[in-house]
This record gives C-alpha cells, structure tokens and sequence, in this order.
C-alpha cells in the first residue's frame, strides 16, 4: 500500500466521521479506550440491547429504553441512566449517564441504588391520612383530590385571616433551586425552613463573611495541593464529582492533606493525615496562615488589591498610616501568637508535622484548593471560623478563581430564571428567623420545638419535605412532643418518599417521587465551569418518546407517586381557585390563559430563555431544548469561568456612578436583567439609593465581590457592628469541647461523620446499601477502653447531658484518644407495621414525667414481601439512635447546631439493653436557655434598627421594609 | 500530519478492541473483510498475544510493572490522566493521535512545538519501540481480518517512523532491558525467553503447544512460564533446539523489518541473536554433561 493509498484510506474515515456526527452519532465506539466512550452511545439509547445477567449462562437479550435523569440521594445531583425494558416498561436498573458535566457517568453506590428505592416493597404509594392518634400508625387512604383541598383550604383560611407565620415548610433535601421559595413567596409567607443549621450553615457563614457567597467551589482536579477539612473523598459535599477530580489531581501529582480525627477512607488516600482534636482546625489553619505570613510566602498583589485592607486599618487602626505596608506590619502582629507550638498544644497534633503541612501548602501559589463543608464547622461553638479561617489560606496565596484555587460557588451555579417570579413576602417569620441569631445564616430550625414551647407562636399548616427531623435533629423527643401536640402544630403534612421517624406523627403521609420520579433543574458547584441538569420522571420521558402525552407524572408512577412541582402548582391554584388572592397569576399558563401552567411549559420556558446555548445546541440536533434536556439530562453552559471579580464593569452602567468610601462604586444605572438567578450576598446601596455595581481597584472599577466593600472581607464590619467585634477577623474560638471546659471524665463524642454509601435516613429504603452499612458502634481508643475496662463484646452507656444512650463498643486505633465517634444514619426506628423492616426494628416510646425512654420490642428480621431478597436478610444490629440524647448547641453567630458533645462513656448497667435510649426533655430546654444566653440580639445589638443585615444571603428573603425591627417582639422575649 | 491522517490512526486503533457494531463499521469504512470476530480477537489478543507495551517491553514480559509505569508517566508528563491500562495498544494510538490533532489545531508556535515533539516522543519510545514486532506476530497468527489490520497499521507506522527520522538514541525502554544472561538460574532463563524485548521473540501459548509437539515432550497445563520449565525438565536438549530454531526465525523476522524500522529491528535481531548465542552456549553444556 502506498502513501495515497493510506491518505486516501483517512479520507475515507473522516467523511463517515464527519457523516455520523452530523447525525448527533457517536463515531468512535464505546466501550473503547481511544475515546472516553465507556457507555453506550448517545443515538442508540431508543434501543440497547444488552444480555440479562439473571439468565446467564442462557443468553437472553434484554431490549432497553435509556432515559435520563439525575439522582435524588445526596445533594451533588449526578446523572443517571434508567434502563427501562421496552418490553415490560420496567426501569430495570440505573447507570451513569456520560453527558453530565459533574459526575461524567460515574456514581456512587447511592446512584443505582436508586432501583431498590423504587421497588422497595415497604415505600409509601398512596396519600394516606391519619386515622387514630397522632403516632398510632393507623392511617386511611385518601385521594389527592381530598388531601390537597382540605391543605389548602386552611392555608386559605390562614393567609386569609392573618396567619401567615402558621404556614411553614421544612426541608432536608432541597429539590430545584428556588422553587418551592417561589411558591412560598407566591403565598406572600415567609415560611421556609431549611435543615441546613444542622448541616452546613456554619461552614457557609465563614465563607460567605469573606465573599458575599456561602459556598466554596474548589478546582480539584488543577490543584496542587489539597487540603481537607474532613472526609470528603468518601462522603463530602459532591463527594463523587469531587472525589474522582481529587483523584485526578493525585494522579497528576497533587499532594492530598487531610484534617480528620477518625482514620477515614479519605485519610487513608491522604499524603498527610493529622488527627486533632475537635474543634482546634482554625488553630491549625491559623498557624499555617501564620507561617505564609511570616515568611512572606503570600500573595502579596492579591492581598493589596483584593482585602478589605484599607477599610480595616480606617475602622480599627485609625491612628495607624493607612498604607498597606503599615497593614503588612499588623498582619504579621495579629497572627504572631498562632506559631506552630501553640497549634500543636491545642491540637494534639506534632508541631512538626503541622510545619511540613504548612511547608506543603506554600508550594501551591495559586493552585491550593481546599474544602469544608460540615465536620469541624458543624462540630464546634464558632466553627464558622473553620472555614473562615481555611478560606484565609486561599485568601493569602491569592488562590482564589484560579485553576486549582478555590471559586465562589455562585460563579460555578446556574440558576436559570423561571416563567414566573413572585415578589418578596411581605412578611417574617420569627421562629425560624428569631432576633438572637441576626448574623445566622439559615432558619433556626432545629430550634422550633422550643420556641413552640416558649409560646413564641404556632402552626397550623407545617410540611416536612424529605426530611426527619425527629430522627435527624438534636433532640427528637421535643419533636415528637411538639408533633403530637395539636395546640402547637394543627396539621402535619409530610411530603416523603419513605416512611421515616418523622413522618409516623404526621397527619397526612403524601407520597413523593424518587429521582425517576420528578422533575428539577438543578445546577452544582463541582468544577470551574456551569452546568445544568435535569431530573424528570423516566416513565413520562420514555412513553412521550413513544409518542403518548403524558399530562400528569402520575399516570406513570407507581400507585398516586406524585412529583412536587405539579404537586405545588396544583395547591397553590386550590388555595386561590379564583385569582382573587394574588396567587392563581403564578400558576397559570402564559399559552393558554385561565388554565394551570403545565411542567412541560414550565421548563420549555426556561430552556428556551434563560439557559444560554441550549436553544442553538438544541436546534443543532434538531430538537426544542427541553426535547435536548429530556434526552440529554443534563448541558455545560460554561467552561473556565475564572476570576469574574477581576472582570470590568461595562461602561453603560457606569454612566450613573459614584465612589464611595474605600473604593466602593455605587451606580444610579439600572441593573441588567440576568437569566441566571443563583443567589448571592446582596449588598446596600449609598444613601443617595445608588446600587453598588463594582470596586474601583488601582484605576479600574471591577465587578469585585458581592460584599459590603466589594471585596474580600478579612475584616467583617458586618461582625463588628452586630456586636462581635471580637471575631470580626478570622481567628480561633474555643470549641464548647475545648478540654478547658470538660471535665476529666469527659470524652469528646463526634456524632456527624457519615458512611459512604448511606445518605441520612433516606438511604434505608435500599436493601443494596442497608446490606453494606447498618450498624454504628461507637469507635473507641483502646487506651480508652483499657482505661474504661472495656472489650469488644461489652455494651457500652453513653451519657450526655440530657440523657444516655446504649451501643456496642469498637476498639479502634482509627480514632484519636480521648475522642469517641458514632457514625450518622444508624439507628432508624419504627413504632408499629409502617417503616422499613430491613433497617427498622420497632421501638416502644414511653414517657414518664420529663422522661423519655425507648426500648426494642421486636428486632430487624428476614421477612416476606414481593422482592424474595427481604427473606434473605442476614443482619439484625441495625444501629442505635444517638441523636435523640444531643440538647440544641446552637452558635451564637452562625446559628448552626454544634454537633460535638461532651460525654461519659461507662459499661452499660445491669438492665441496659442495646439500643436503649433516655432522655430528659426538660433538662434539653434548659440546655437550649444556657445557649440562648450566649446569643447577642439585633434587638440590643443591631446598628441600624433591622432584624438582620440586609445584604447576607437568605433563602426566602422578605421585603426590605420587612427587615426594620417591630416596636416589641412578638413572643416577649 | 494531514487530520485524515489521525483518524485512520483512531480508526487502526479502535479494530484492536474487542467487536461490536462500530468495530464493524469502521472495518467497512476501512475496507477491511471479513468482519471482525469475537472468537478470533479473544483467540489472539486474550489468549496468545497482549496488547499492551509492558509486555513487550517489560523485563518480566508481564502486564503492568515499570514499563506501564512509564507510560502512565508520559501521559502526566503531557498533561493526560493515565487510564487505567495506559499502555494498551488502543490507548497509545489513541493518545498520540490526539497529541497529533492538538499539534495541528496549536496556534502558537511553541506550543505547537511542544505538542510536536511530545508525540514524535510518544512514537519513537512507546509505540515503535514495540509495535512492529506485535504486529508482526498478530500478522502470523490473525486470521484474514487481523492479518490484514495488522499489514495496515504497519504501513502507517512505518510511514510515521520516516516522518520522524532518525531519532538520537534507542527508546529508554528498550535501552534500560537487559538481554537474557549467561549462568542464570532455569527460571531467570525461562523468565527472560518469554519476555519479548530480552529474547527478541514473542512466544505465545500456542508457539509452545507447537514446541511440545516438535520436541516431543509432553505439554503440561499452566501459564506459560510453568509450560516452558516443564518442556525444559522433561527434554532441555530438544526444548533448547526448538527454542534455537524459534530465535532463528525471529532473527530473519527482524531482519524483513528493516527496511521500515531499521534502528529498531536492529535492536530486536541483536536480542534474537544474542538468545541464539547462549541457547548455543546452554546446548554444549548440557552436551558436555552429557558425555
């Protein structure tokens, strides 16, 4: 063959190339190692045929349907591939889908468990109401037609009669972005609540007093040098898209740090893994800040232009030249003291190894990525200052919006605006937003039982939405008696999946949809780029690809299944069946006047206007973009989005602008309407009503950070002037299990580190994952157990401050001494025939006095149902409930619970029993006054008579005028 | 290079993966008949001979080892992750036309530059410093599909190996083997015969079925290594013939190679020859003991 023979031969391989793409065809075949194809290519998911591993050695061909969707279990939203039998219309299993941005057609064992939630023979598949006592676990079927018009029938009368703050939503996994905040403010009810107080709301206000935005974006897979705080290589925040681009970094030669006190999955992959003590990582951070400072290994350029320097040495060294040289000199005096010794003495930690760490992470520059989302800032009183601290780190090496650095999220999220956008309620909820917490950065929502208690208000209509909070929050048995008590919570309705803890007290169980079962638009921080992804009912999408319209998702999920969103719309309009409210215009159909708006127009309108680019791809393969979505799952908007901050504000609106002090501009010219909503810091205008647009930095006014100044805050004069000047600045707070303040019989107990494959109480509706992980014994250093004379096969009593729990013991190396740990997620509970038997034992629940007690009555056991696998149930330790023993610790600033507890650990007494659990709920609301005692009011403290800093995030934020504190509180307090 | 150029290397790449539907398209693309066949592509590149450089470079002859690691390491040094089986023929063809495409769509000179001598790197180290020997052997034992895939892909990397030149110094893989040594133990001598770049020859399963036969010993059932050390036990005298005659005929199948690839054939016939030497050396001792 000669040379034009094989020039011809390429030819030809590029004409049927270029032919099969223009088709919207995979070329190059999967699974193949030339191209990362490992899936089946994009055009023949109408028909993939595949051999049926349950008939092997016969060879039988399966014919599939596959659809996407995005997985419901954690919060990272990855993409799914439902396999549906074209044959039996059964989705059969779930894959990855290769067209999602984020996870890249990986998952983790959550994602395709999702076919065990589906099919679970114990899951809810009709609303159901309540028929004896609240608790009893009698219940009636009921239509949708009945529950939703007697719901909204109070909500009517509520809204009506003034009630707004008696509607309240509570939620643990957020569905889409915005939506069920729309439809609250379309109420005109400032009733969200969200468990995020118990989750990350401290991690969020460390980084989001330095940038305006909560959420940190870290680069992985470009850094250098990454440094966690916690787990996240197994279960953090994004866990699978972060995990695989940390991988990725590794294999590139990154160095991995990691900060945990348990020996984790992820501390085993770590190039350094140090065990502190909880709640000493901002001291660590700090000494590593330290030694960048000290020995000018930061980013000085970075620093000059981009820290609220100046407004700092104006406001708290006005003696002092205002030159950033003098600032030099004082940042080198305010961290003198955080040397490595000093970090060693309050962690526990080699101050040795602290100086190899520090050394490490000098040699990222700008490629220093890092990460904290729960763990120690969810652990300790001022947590938050673990994130502020650590974002200090990126801060000084100007890693910040770098490849490898860490990015706001909000630059890597896209929110696309709907076709509907409800204004402001005009309302504010004072038990979920009370005046002792104004600088909290989500509702106080693990505090509701209390504030019940205290009278402060009541509900009428309360939703839990996805979430347990009797069996998730700290102190559940002040759940269960608010839940169970009429004259606090008139109707409990539980919007779930599943059955769980919380929703046995409810009043009506409504059944909602798994992540083949619903729609949502959802968009995730997981690289320097913007993608969204959409989760729709499989079913729906594969018989519409069959041609047949579907009007309703429950004419193709199982039993009533319904999804939320028609869920809402559908409610909303029965609470306003007229429009005379003001509510009905959210939910109409823009094409077709008078009638409900359908989530095909919904999402058509969002697909087609406010997502930059789908409607060109789309049109591209010869679809409408929500057709491109539906087959897709999922588009990349942006790639490389970088330092938006750097980024000059457009000269037309700056027509209209001014300068104020420190730099910061301010603008008369009107905003420019964006299609991306994602929420951000909204700082004031001057007091000429002028927006703030920018931040003139050397010369130039550049769009800056959503922050007061327009810059990154090291100094937070919101802290200051709220009456916390003390931490205005990133520093070390003792943690309430500092060893100073425990006793000597004390034990640091870590409660919140999670297991790979579960997710809350929501994965135990998967016999897949409950098989790996069911149990949660208490991890214990074996000189602590020596001390204690404890071995394996004890049972071990945990006494907390309001009461004690009962579990086995495991004697680890893994766990640092003087600490103990018991992981989340175990311990689920049922009280009668409802719940899921094979995570569930049933529990008797019996009060005396203040006295709460649980017992077992009857173990996890193999049993009968349709899925012959329920017979084969081997395990039967399922785990112990800590969580209802823990009072509420809430931060005085961030508002988040601090999950570390100060316990005693003993060998059980005679008469304990594994899984016993007391607690006394009165000593729980003493605990909550002692922490009350600690917060600092708006009402005493705020600078400017509001309740709240106008310009920090807020999930549902009322309007402005809402904001001016009332002449006396409500409850009076 | 011409971009029609990269995808025949692409499309050459994806014919040694396992069938399906697009192998067979893109051998009709190809011109290349019969159809690609499962039970022949397990027979030869499951069976008889990997796909992977370690194997033909490694100094075990085994998958993995330190001559994965130094492909996985060419792939960070360009700026790729490193699949899992980075060395797999498909991967290095896959991976050195893309340096080829980013090379053509470069703007910047230097950066194309780069890109440039990264893949004639790649070429030189990783692909010609093994392939032409594989395919050599697929073209022996494939059928008419193999056989003629492995005739084209030559060609290509025969018209590649001209494209670069004449390259200053061996491959480092080929550089840092050594040859199979005089006074070594029976395993050391099994160990190094069947690893291609220290024997200068690829000995399948089948070649040694093929050698039992010719020696007239029995075949014992096991991995190569187990089937050759039995052979050696049973009959040396006869084993070491066939294994003479086995380094005879790669010697002139390097030899045939030439032309196209002249430094790197000389490498493989110098190995071949060296093999012929101490299997010479070993027959006489074992004569000498005899008498």
């Amino acid at each position: 063959m000669n040379k034009r023979d094989l020039t011809n031969l390429g030819e030809r391989v590029s004409a049927a190339r270029d032919a099969t793409e223009a088709r919207g065809e995979t070329f190059y075949p999967g699974p193949s190692r030339v191209h990362l194809a490992m899936y089946p290519p994009k055009e023949r998911w109408d028909n993939w045929v595949e051999l049926d591993p349950k008939s092997f050695p016969k060879r039988v061909e399966r014919k599939y349907m596959l659809v996407p969707t995005t997985c419901f279990n954690c919060e990272s939203a990855c993409g799914l591939l439902a396999y549906i039998d074209k044959d039996t219309l059964e989705v059969r299993k779930f894959e990855g889908n290769p067209e999602h941005p984020g996870s890249r057609g990986r998952n983790c064992a959550k994602g395709p468990a999702t076919i065990n939630q589906i099919t679970d023979p114990d899951r809810i598949l009709h609303p159901l109401k309540r028929a004896g006592g609240r608790g009893e676990g009698r219940w009636e079927q009921v239509t949708w037609d009945e529950a939703l018009d007697d719901i909204a029938g109070r909500i009517r009368r509520a809204i009506e009669e003034e009630r707004h703050d008696e509607i309240m939503y509570h939620v643990g996994r957020p569905g889409e972005d915005g939506f069920t905040e729309r439809v609250l403010a379309s109420w005109g009810v400032d009733g969200h609540n969200s468990h995020t107080n118990v989750c990350s709301s401290g991690a969020r206000a460390g980084y989001h007093y330095w940038m305006g935005i909560d959420r940190p974006s870290p680069d992985h897979a470009n850094a250098k040098v990454i440094y966690l705080i916690s787990s996240h290589l197994e279960s953090g925040h994004y866990f699978n898209p972060h995990a695989q681009r940390v991988m990725e970094a590794k294999q590139n030669g990154a160095k991995l740090i990691v900060a945990d006190t348990r020996l984790s999955n992820t501390a085993t992959h770590a190039d350094y893994w140090f065990s502190p003590h909880p709640g000493s990582e901002a001291a660590i951070n700090l000494a590593i800040a330290h030694h960048l400072i000290e020995n000018d290994h930061y980013d000085r350029e970075f620093v000059r232009r981009w820290w609220n320097w100046h407004e700092y040495m104006y406001e708290i060294h006005p003696e002092r030249e205002a030159s950033f040289e003098e600032f030099e000199v004082i940042l080198k005096e305010l961290y003198a003291g955080y040397t490595f010794e000093f970090a060693a003495t309050e962690s526990g930690v080699d101050a040795g190894v602290l100086r190899e760490i520090a050394a490490t992470i000098a040699t990222a520059g700008k490629h220093l990525s890092t990460h904290n989302w729960r763990s120690a800032a969810a652990g300790n009183l001022g947590g938050w200052q673990v994130s502020r601290t650590l974002f200090l780190l990126n801060a000084l090496l100007g890693a910040v919006s770098t490849p490898g650095g860490v990015h706001p999220n909000a630059w890597n999220k896209y929110v696309p605006r709907p076709i509907h956008t409800p204004a402001h309620p005009r309302h504010w909820n004072e038990m979920t937003w009370p005046l002792e917490f104004p600088l909290a950065l989500n509702e106080m929502s693990f505090l509701l039982p209390h504030f019940l208690k205290e009278g402060r208000g009541k509900l009428d209509v309360y939703f839990t939405r996805v979430y347990n909070p009797v069996w998730t929050n700290p102190d559940g048995f002040s759940w269960v008696e608010a839940l169970t008590d009429h004259d606090k919570v008139g109707l409990h309705v539980a919007l779930t999946p599943t059955w769980s803890e919380t929703a046995f007290f409810a009043d009506y169980v409504l059944p909602m949809g798994h992540g083949s079962e619903r729609h949502d638009v959802h968009s995730y921080e997981q690289y320097d780029g913007m993608w969204i992804g959409f989760r729709q009912p499989v079913m729906r999408a594969a018989r519409e690809r069959d041609g047949v319209r579907v009007n309703d998702t429950r004419e193709v999920n199982p039993g009533g299944v319904w999804e939320e969103n028609e869920f809402w719309m559908e409610l909303s309009w029965r609470i306003d069946p007229d429009g005379k409210m003001g509510i009905r215009k959210y939910y109409e159909s823009v094409e077709r006047p008078g009638e409900r708006l359908s989530v095909d127009e919904y999402y058509s309108f969002m697909f087609e206007n406010s997502v930059p680019g789908l409607p060109e791809r789309a049109a591209n393969e010869g679809m409408t973009p929500l057709e491109f979505m539906r087959r897709y799952g999922a588009f990349e908007i942006a790639k490389g989005v970088g330092q938006v901050f750097e980024q000059g504000v457009p000269r037309e609106e700056l027509r209209g602008s001014h300068e104020g002090a420190h730099g910061r501009v301010f603008t008369s010219d009107p905003a420019p309407i964006g299609s991306n909503i994602v929420p951000v810091g909204t700082p004031e205008g001057d007091s000429e009503g002028r927006r703030p647009v920018g931040v003139n930095v050397d010369g130039k006014v550049l769009k800056g950070f959503p922050t007061p100044s327009g810059r990154l805050e090291f100094f937070s004069t919101t802290l200051a002037r709220w009456g916390w000047a003390e931490a205005a600045l990133p520093n070390y707070l003792r943690s309430h299990v500092h060893p100073s303040v425990m006793d000597d019989d004390q034990l640091v107990l870590i409660s919140t580190f999670r297991l790979p494959v579960q997710i809350h109480t929501r994965g135990g509706n998967s016999k897949w994952l409950d098989e790996i992980a069911h149990t949660n014994p208490l991890w214990i250093h074996p000189s602590d157990a020596r001390r204690l004379g404890l071995v394996a096969t004890d049972l071990v009593r945990v006494e907390t401050e309001i009461g004690h729990f009962v579990l086995k013991p495991w004697i680890t190396e893994g766990i640092r001494p003087g600490v103990v740990a018991c992981s989340h997620h175990m311990g689920r509970w049922k009280l009668g025939d409802q719940g899921q038997r094979q995570i569930m034992p049933t529990v008797s629940l019996d009060r005396s006095s203040e006295r709460w007690s649980m017992s077992r009555t009857e173990d996890v056991k193999p049993y009968d149902s349709p899925d012959s696998d329920s017979k084969r149930l081997w395990w039967s330790d399922v785990g112990v409930h800590q969580n209802l023993t823990f009072p509420v610790q809430p931060d005085p600033i961030s508002g988040q619970h601090c999950w570390h507890q100060a316990v005693r650990v003993t060998k059980a007494q005679p008469g304990d029993a594994y899984g016993d659990i007391s607690v006394d709920v009165e000593a729980a609301h003493e605990t909550f006054k002692r922490w009350l005692e600690i917060t600092r009011s708006a009402r005493q403290h705020s600078p400017d008579g509001t309740r709240r800093p106008y310009w920090l995030m807020r999930p549902l934020k009322p309007a402005k005028d809402v904001f001016l504190l009332n002449e006396e509180p409500k409850h009076g307090v | 290079m011409a971009s029609e150029r990269v995808e025949l290397i692409r499309a050459l790449a994806v014919l040694v993966e396992e069938p399906s539907r697009e192998q067979e398209t893109m051998a009709g693309v190809l011109g290349l008949r019969p159809s690609p066949d499962r039970i022949e592509y397990t027979n030869i590149f499951v069976l008889q001979i990997y796909p992977f450089a370690s194997v033909h470079l490694g100094e075990e002859g085994m998958m993995g080892g330190e001559a994965r690691d130094r492909v996985a390491g060419f792939w960070k040094a360009v700026g790729r992750t490193p699949p899992v089986e980075s060395d797999h023929a498909a991967s290095l063809l896959g991976l050195y036309a893309g340096l080829r495409a980013d090379q053509m769509e470069e703007s910047d000179p230097a950066r194309a530059l780069l890109l440039e001598q990264a893949a004639d790197a790649l070429l030189w180290e990783h692909l010609l410093s093994w392939m032409p020997a594989f395919l050599a052997k697929v073209r022996e034992i494939g059928g008419d599909f193999y056989r003629t895939w492995a005739e084209l892909l030559m060609e290509v990397l025969a018209d590649e190996a001209a494209s670069i030149g004449r390259q200053a110094a061996l491959p480092l893989q080929l550089r840092s083997t050594t040859e199979v040594e005089e006074g070594s133990s029976i395993d050391e001598c099994v160990s190094a015969i069947l690893a291609p770049v220290r024997s200068g020859m690829i000995l399948t399963r089948k070649d040694l079925e093929r050698g039992a036969r010719s020696s007239k010993v029995g075949l014992r059932v096991g991995e190569r290594r187990f089937i050759l050390k039995t052979m050696l036990e049973q009959d040396s005298g006869s084993t070491i013939g066939w294994l003479r005659s086995e380094a005879v005929r790669w010697e002139r199948i390097h030899a045939c190679l030439a032309e196209q690839f002249p430094v790197i054939s000389g490498f493989w016939r110098g190995r071949a020859a060296s093999t012929i030497r101490l299997l010479d050396e070993l027959s006489d001792v074992l004569k000498h003991k005899a008498s």
